[in-house]
């Protein structure tokens, strides 16, 4: 079976917890909190750092098996079927959601009339030749566009500086902290998401006592560069839009590429971020189509390129199926909120807890 | 490799390239020559009811042209109900597709500040084509008439306003505003939005004398001067000059400024100076249980002219007279700022963002008084520190001329 190393492992994991949470966090943080939005950023990541640890104390006991495989043997076979099949469907729902949304991005904002199919086989295509070629292929490929992922939007923060509108950041704590607790759970959702890819690769993962190690370093890396990056995002769309635009605003990062202006000679380069940006949401649905993959192999022993055709069909159906524009966005909401959230905040504790109690009694 | 595999590999490799073919821009591709830059946008209120006056003005690269900013404009108007319908007509017109992209100056009519725009705005603001960092700026009269202008320079009037705002820098005499800023000042509720003024001047106006082209009474030239203020999307009322330049002040909106005090100390000198560097820092204070807002500005000047010298200075003397400067100009800075706070407290606006200061700084309180914000402009309490400083006197430490007379 193939290995990814635990560099691999925290890049991997880094780039899959980004995704395009850029795109879409300021907005929700800033209904939720206010202009004090940007401080509940990190601490909604960092709910992922437990989480994470708690998988990999799992794959310590349990060496080369996901959760769900770990899942039927802690809490019987049935049950940890019925949970894979829980897996699947939100693995499924949510990776075609990301689809439909990458479409509805790109139409949105550049490319007005090319049709929205073009951009889901594109992206498909992608997703299918990565899937293909295994997880360690996936690894490299976020290797080398993670680093550049984080460039463009360093680059698209520090260029939007001479449009800050000063003073917007204040007051700080006007409401008191009550709202940042719900400025929290609305990022919470990113981080069960990067839980969940995490409890389908445990199988790939070195299982050393040392490589661990490293890799429960990686997850308190990979959330803080996340979380540090994506905050730089919101604190500079406040900063640049003030509270009510930022919640007004669709996708407030790309209103911000194209304010990017350098002297008179760079200006309308949003389409090179969106390229890249198309790059950051091809690794969350490729990530997403592995946690099919994954899934309808551990519960029905289902796999190969048909099954991955198969994925891939069911990905478009549910892109093309979907509510268009604002419904869109809502509805990835509620997936995030009400069906991924809520399942991996309680699965993973549990697991590990029953794992925990089952250890103490030598069961 | 077996040969599924392989086959595979290939598949794929050829979708990518079918796929990269596709993605090229075929739907929405536009050739350059077929589009026409739209650079400027006027808005005024149309003769039929609920529509508008919509003038756009295109640049386009003359066929003829030595270089490639040799442009020729093409102003048109019409009267439509919303702005997609300005673009089918203009489309049909112009034989080109409309490209908003390069949108420059939004200028807005004063019948349709007066009767609101903010409908007709929306446009720009999502259509994604659209840059929020394009300048917005009323017009003292038809907006359609200063994009028909024929200035004497041979610019066009939208390009002109938007090198006359850029670099409005040098003099920061007028608010400098981008569509961005305004929807972030809307989206703030308690602050009044306020736009720059641009208005044609005719041979005679403020002074002014110049030859004019064309028709006696046509107007060729124009100039951007003093601001208009909005409640919301509603014009109000205007600011002139001198209000104009004590919001720039109170704003920390000055960069640079050329300012000539009226000798008014014990020597009656005037003088004449350019402001290198200036800051604006506020207080929110409260003194015997009553909130106030104290500014501290402090600019550094430099002395390019001195007027009413009677005599040669000892080097004593001079630097006496530049303490009495360094208090001239405060006093004319005071006056200007003074002058703005007296129209923010008549009109009951807050375009000094005074109540966003109180927000900024002392939350608890503006809690207690957002609410009647309006009401309470009239008396909150504002207080004033100018400190000048001479930062040189130019190249002379007295007048050439003194001796003589």
């Amino acid at each position: 079976m193939e290995r990814i190393s635990p560099h691999q492992f925290m890049t991997l994991g880094a780039a899959v917890l980004m995704g395009g949470t850029f795109l879409l966090l300021a907005a929700g943080v800033t209904v939720a909190s206010g202009r004090d939005g940007w401080m509940t950023v990190l601490p909604g990541f960092a709910v992922g750092i437990p989480y994470g640890l708690m998988v990999l104390s799992l794959l310590e006991q349990y060496p080369r098996k996901n959760l769900l495989r770990i899942s039927e043997i802690l809490l019987g076979k049935w049950v940890g079927k019925i949970i894979g099949f829980i897996y699947i469907l939100i693995a499924g729902y949510y990776g075609g959601l990301v689809l439909a949304v990458l479409g509805e991005i790109f139409e949105r904002s550049i490319m007005p009339l090319t049709p929205r199919w073009l951009f889901y086989l594109g992206g498909l295509v992608l997703v299918l030749y990565l899937v293909g070629s295994g997880i360690e292929v996936f690894a490299r490929f976020s290797e080398i566009l993670f680093p550049v992922i984080i460039i463009a939007l360093m680059l698209n923060v520090v260029l939007t500086i001479p449009r800050i509108e000063q003073g917007e950041l204040m007051p700080i704590l006007s409401e008191g902290i009550k709202p940042l607790f719900y400025g929290v759970l609305k990022v919470m959702p990113f981080a069960m998401a990067y839980i969940l890819f995490l409890a389908g690769i445990l199988p790939f993962l070195p299982t050393s006592k040392q490589e661990i190690g490293q890799m429960k370093a990686g997850v308190w890396r990979a959330v803080f560069w996340v979380g540090i990056v994506d905050m730089l995002v919101v604190i500079v769309q406040i900063l640049v839009f003030g509270p009510g635009e930022t919640i007004r605003l669709a996708n407030g990062i790309l209103v911000l590429g194209k304010l990017v202006e350098v002297s008179r000679t760079v200006a309308g380069i949003e389409s090179i971020f969106m390229g890249i940006w198309l790059g950051a949401m091809v690794i969350k649905i490729c990530a997403y189509f592995f946690m099919t993959s994954w899934g309808l192999e551990t519960v029905f022993n289902l796999k190969g390129f048909k099954w991955n055709v198969i994925v891939g069909v069911v990905f478009l159906g549910i892109a093309f199926g979907l509510p268009r524009g604002a419904y869109l966005l809502k509805e990835l909401s509620i997936a995030e909120s009400y069906l991924l959230c809520p399942f991996a905040s309680v699965w993973i504790p549990i697991l590990w807890g029953v794992s925990r109690w089952k250890k103490g009694a030598g069961v | 490799m077996n040969n599924r595999g392989k086959g595979l590999k290939i598949g794929f490799v050829l979708i990518l390239i079918a796929g990269l073919l596709l993605i090229d821009g075929c739907w929405g591709k536009r050739e350059v020559e077929e589009l026409a830059p739209l650079i400027g946008v006027g808005i005024d209120l149309g003769q039929r009811p609920d529509t508008f006056l919509i003038t756009e003005q295109y640049a386009l690269p003359k066929k003829s042209g030595s270089s490639a900013s040799d442009v020729e404009g093409w102003t048109y108007s019409f009267e439509v109900s919303n702005a997609r319908e300005m673009n089918e007509k203009a489309s049909k017109v112009l034989n080109r597709l409309p490209f908003m992209g390069s949108l420059k100056v939004i200028v807005i009519g004063e019948e349709a500040a007066k009767a609101g725009f903010k409908d007709v705005l929306d446009f720009a603001q999502r259509f994604s084509e659209f840059r929020r960092s394009m300048y917005l700026v009323l017009a003292k009269g038809k907006a359609q008439s200063i994009l028909n202008l024929k200035l004497r320079k041979g610019e066009l009037p939208a390009m002109f306003i938007k090198s006359n705002i850029e670099t409005g820098n040098k003099i920061s005499t007028f608010p400098k505003v981008r569509l961005g800023h305004y929807l972030t000042v809307l989206g703030r509720k308690s602050t009044a939005p306020i736009l720059p003024v641009i208005e044609s001047i005719k041979p005679g106006d403020e002074g002014i004398e110049y030859k004019a082209v064309g028709e006696e009474d046509e107007a060729q030239e124009a100039w951007i001067q003093g601001a208009g203020v909005f409640r919301g999307d509603h014009l109000v009322d205007f600011l002139t000059d001198e209000e104009s330049k004590g919001y720039m002040w109170l704003e920390n909106e000055v960069i640079h400024r050329l300012i000539n005090t009226v000798g008014t100390g014990e020597s009656k000198v005037i003088f004449g100076g350019q402001v290198l560097k200036s800051t604006t820092r506020f207080k929110v204070k409260g003194k015997d249980g009553t909130i106030g807002i104290q500014y501290q500005i402090k600019a550094s000047i430099a002395v390019d002219q001195v007027m009413g010298l009677k005599e040669q200075l000892s080097e004593t003397e001079w630097l006496d007279l530049m303490n009495e400067a360094e208090k001239s100009f405060a006093k004319v800075i005071q006056k200007e700022c003074e002058l703005s706070i007296k129209k923010e407290r008549e009109l009951g606006l807050d375009f000094l963002e005074i109540g966003r200061h109180i927000e900024q700084r002392n939350p608890a309180y503006w809690k207690t008084v957002k609410d009647q914000w309006e009401g309470k402009i009239a008396d909150f309490p504002i207080a004033l520190d100018v400190q000048v400083t001479i930062h040189h006197s130019g190249m002379s430490s007295s007048s050439a001329t003194t001796n003589n007379d």
